[in-house]
């Protein structure tokens, strides 16, 4: 505390300068956040509420439990190791024939995901029990299909009967529930999803790597050419950006396939037998060099506009004072182009790893990435939980990568222009 | 994610821009010569009998993904979609699409419709095709001969996703093709249709575009691929290409159109609805693209007007094109759309580890 301070500083009228300074301060503020409030709501309804809904939705098994909350009350009790009571299967019973018909049909869908099958017993059951009129039941139903004395179906019910549940997150990594709650590995011959995110995690760092390896000495050029090169040269990274996506895929089937121009030419100048064509369309190798031709802006524009402050006084001192080239290039100007490199590796990478529309086209047999999974249960099983899940995953990993690339090179160090 | 997120997104817009017109009905389906034949064959005959009628025809990807967001967020701008039948019994099911009066075409159908939601449109085929060219000596005929590379050396086109492929694969591992879903109900069933599809493995090349098996066959990057049967049809009846259907095998998969629960139009896209599945209809759709009704009433139609495909100079038979015709339906297995919505998730995961491998 400093002494000579008496009191707090008034002014003419008395009231501390303070209280008056944020007085008239506060008009501003409330002005200034005024202008930012459209761009809050924005973002708030455009970016924060659908995350916030998928991240719960990933997690969200709360509806099925409104279709049968009795039998799954009942079910609790079950012990497992025999066919139900007859009480469990007539609360079963109660619930699909009173309950309405679009309930149950949201409900077949979710619970086609524990067990395959589901969903028509289900349906048919629904159809069927309007002609039951009285007890015992265990028997009629499983007159009615064979299915409702199949063990699996029961003990299917096990995973769903908490409103929450991890389900959706042990899928998108090959593991489940089993009857008993217990996590176990999926099937062996449907564990996909492992698999996919490795490949992901793979193509993308390759993908980002070739962008940097091609994008840097563009950038270096055309950042040190006279105008006039540099200009079609800023041209010719640019035209093929502003060409839409889908053509450019196209164009690069018609090129790789297997009867395309590259192998033609290879053939017609005696480089390779005809029988021993490459084959470069429709696998992993197609989706990297797709991805790489199409994400290449994203790495050279940054870089390009990082390298265009580096001054060229820099290296002609370093080059001056007796360094060689490589080693001026390696201790002066690599060091400035630094905050481009980070910058246009987050964009490729965080642009490759979601992925979706060049994969599908070009990836055939192993070039699929998550993005088109993701893409199959939105539109096909409408297994949005699942979606969610391997979403969040994804949003995770990004948030992680993030975080270590700020510990180690600092988020100040990047640089878009 | 992204669908989820921009459905929302425009769901929110569009609530607050509510500036449609009330009378336009959004007709949505597949693109391309398919959307063609049914602009010529419904919509614009359907404009010609209601000329205040407007039908603004727009494309998608197929999948419930779009729909669903729509009916969620509250906000519906699809009226009238065109479905396969597997998302039409989930549709129904969860309440996505309206109730239909199915009196009018119930009885004349060639298999009964799978929801109370839909109006018949067409059947298509996933059918296995060649180019004579390729095989100058002994020609495939069977759907083994698709799966054996000894005596058919060369490369298969199939598609990226499992439907079709599997009951492919038993037919031509000697199932009938009227037992494929009693087998592949089993697990064994299963194991057995990727233990054939193992023997073509080294020898395939995926496509996932509709139009790209006839460029595989064309260029000579593949002997022989599936194809959806119309676009092979449109091949040979208007570029005059030299392919060969094997019928053998072929399967049959049915397209449905749908209202949209909570559309603006019902009652207009119902009314378009009953009008695209009239059996002159469905016959007029067939001038325009070689896909087989799924009325009875609507073959006879065609069977009594041949020659009925209409082609610049000249017009041509149709029903040696069809999947449906007589002799096709013998040996065709017909798609079970049940057992998909059972058990497709499941099957494509392990189509995935299959193709991956």
């Amino acid at each position: 505390m400093n002494e000579t301070t008496v009191g707090p500083i008034l002014t003419s009228d008395g009231i501390p300068l303070k209280v008056s300074l944020q007085k008239s301060e506060r008009k501003n503020k409330i002005r200034a956040f005024l202008l930012v409030v459209p761009l809050l709501f924005f973002i708030l309804f455009t970016f924060l509420i659908p995350i916030g809904d998928m991240l719960l939705r990933s997690v969200d098994d709360s509806y099925i439990n409104t279709v049968f909350p009795k039998t799954f009350e009942e079910y609790k009790k079950w012990d497992k190791q025999d066919l139900p009571s007859e009480e469990l299967y007539k609360t079963m019973f109660f619930e699909i024939k009173e309950g309405s018909g679009y309930s149950i049909g949201k409900a077949t869908t979710r619970m086609n995901y524990a067990k395959s099958g589901w969903k028509s017993l289900l349906k048919k059951s629904k159809r069927k029990f309007k002609k039951i009129e009285d007890g015992p039941y265990k028997e009629q139903m499983i007159v009615i299909d064979k299915r409702w004395a199949d063990m699996e179906y029961w003990k299917a019910i096990g995973v769903m009967v908490d409103p929450t549940t991890a389900g959706y997150y042990l899928n998108a990594i090959d593991l489940k529930y089993n009857a008993d709650k217990e996590i176990i590995r999926q099937k062996e011959n449907r564990r996909i999803y492992i698999k996919t995110w490795i490949k992901t995690f793979k193509v993308s760092v390759l993908v980002m790597f070739f962008c940097l390896i091609l994008g840097y000495p563009i950038s270096y050029l055309l950042a040190t050419l006279p105008l006039k090169y540099s200009n079609l040269l800023m041209i010719c990274v640019l035209l093929p950006f502003w060409t839409s996506l889908l053509v450019r895929t196209v164009a690069w089937m018609v090129m790789l396939q297997q009867k395309g121009v590259f192998n033609n030419l290879l053939v017609m100048s005696h480089i390779i037998a005809d029988e021993n064509r490459f084959q470069l369309m429709y696998n992993q190798t197609a989706t990297i060099i797709v991805m790489t031709q199409i994400l290449l802006p994203f790495m050279v524009l940054p870089l390009y506009s990082v390298m265009k402050t580096i001054s060229p006084n820099y290296m002609r001192a370093a080059l001056n004072l007796g360094a060689s080239p490589l080693h001026a290039f390696y201790k002066v100007y690599m060091p400035n182009s630094i905050p481009g490199v980070s910058a246009g590796c987050m964009l490729v990478f965080i642009l490759a790893i979601g992925y979706y529309i060049t994969p599908e086209l070009v990836g055939g047999k192993d070039g699929q990435m998550i993005g088109n999974w993701i893409a199959y249960h939105l539109k096909t099983t409408l297994n949005w939980g699942l979606c969610a899940a391997l979403g969040a995953i994804l949003l995770g990993v990004l948030t992680v990568l993030y975080w270590v690339y700020n510990k180690l090179v600092g988020i100040e160090n990047i640089k878009l222009g | 994610m992204f669908k989820l997120l921009k459905a929302s997104f425009l769901g929110l817009i569009a609530m607050a821009f509510t500036a449609t017109s009330y009378a336009d009905i959004t007709f949505v389906s597949w693109g391309g010569a398919y959307t063609a034949s049914q602009q010529k064959a419904y919509v614009d005959t359907y404009v010609s009998l209601n000329p205040d009628a407007k039908i603004t025809v727009e494309n998608y990807n197929g999948g419930l993904g779009e729909i669903k967001a729509q009916v969620e967020a509250g906000n519906v701008t699809w009226d009238v979609v065109d479905v396969l039948p597997d998302q039409a019994i989930t549709g129904c099911d969860e309440g996505l699409f309206e109730k239909v009066d199915q009196s009018s075409f119930i009885n004349d159908m060639v298999v009964p419709p799978v929801s109370d939601c839909v109006v018949p449109q067409i059947f298509w085929a996933y059918t296995v095709f060649y180019d004579k060219a390729a095989f100058p000596g002994k020609k495939p005929k069977k759907m083994k001969d698709f799966f054996d590379t000894k005596k058919f050396p060369g490369k298969r086109g199939i598609h990226t996703w499992a439907q079709a492929n599997i009951e492919m694969a038993l037919v031509g591992d000697g199932v009938k093709a009227k037992d494929v879903y009693e087998v592949m109900s089993t697990p064994e069933g299963i194991d057995r249709a990727f233990a054939k599809l193992d023997t073509i493995k080294n020898d395939v090349v995926f496509w996932s575009a509709g139009s790209k098996p006839l460029e595989l066959v064309s260029s000579g990057e593949v002997v022989m691929a599936i194809a959806y049967n119309g676009r092979i049809g449109a091949a040979i009846l208007s570029e005059g290409k030299d392919f060969e259907y094997i019928w053998d095998g072929t399967v049959l998969e049915q397209e449905y159109l749908v209202a949209i629960k909570g559309g603006k139009n019902t009652a207009e896209a119902l009314d378009f609805m009953a009008h695209a599945s009239t059996a002159t209809a469905l016959a007029e759709q067939a001038k325009y693209i070689p896909y087989g009704p799924m009325r009875k009433s609507s073959i006879d139609i065609i069977k009594k007007g041949e020659p009925w495909f209409i082609k610049y100079g000249g017009d041509i038979d149709i029903m040696p094109h069809m999947p449906t015709h007589p002799k096709v339906l013998k040996k065709a297995v017909i798609g079970n759309p049940v057992w998909w919505a059972d058990n497709g998730a499941e099957v494509n995961e392990r189509f995935g580890v299959w193709k991956g491998n």
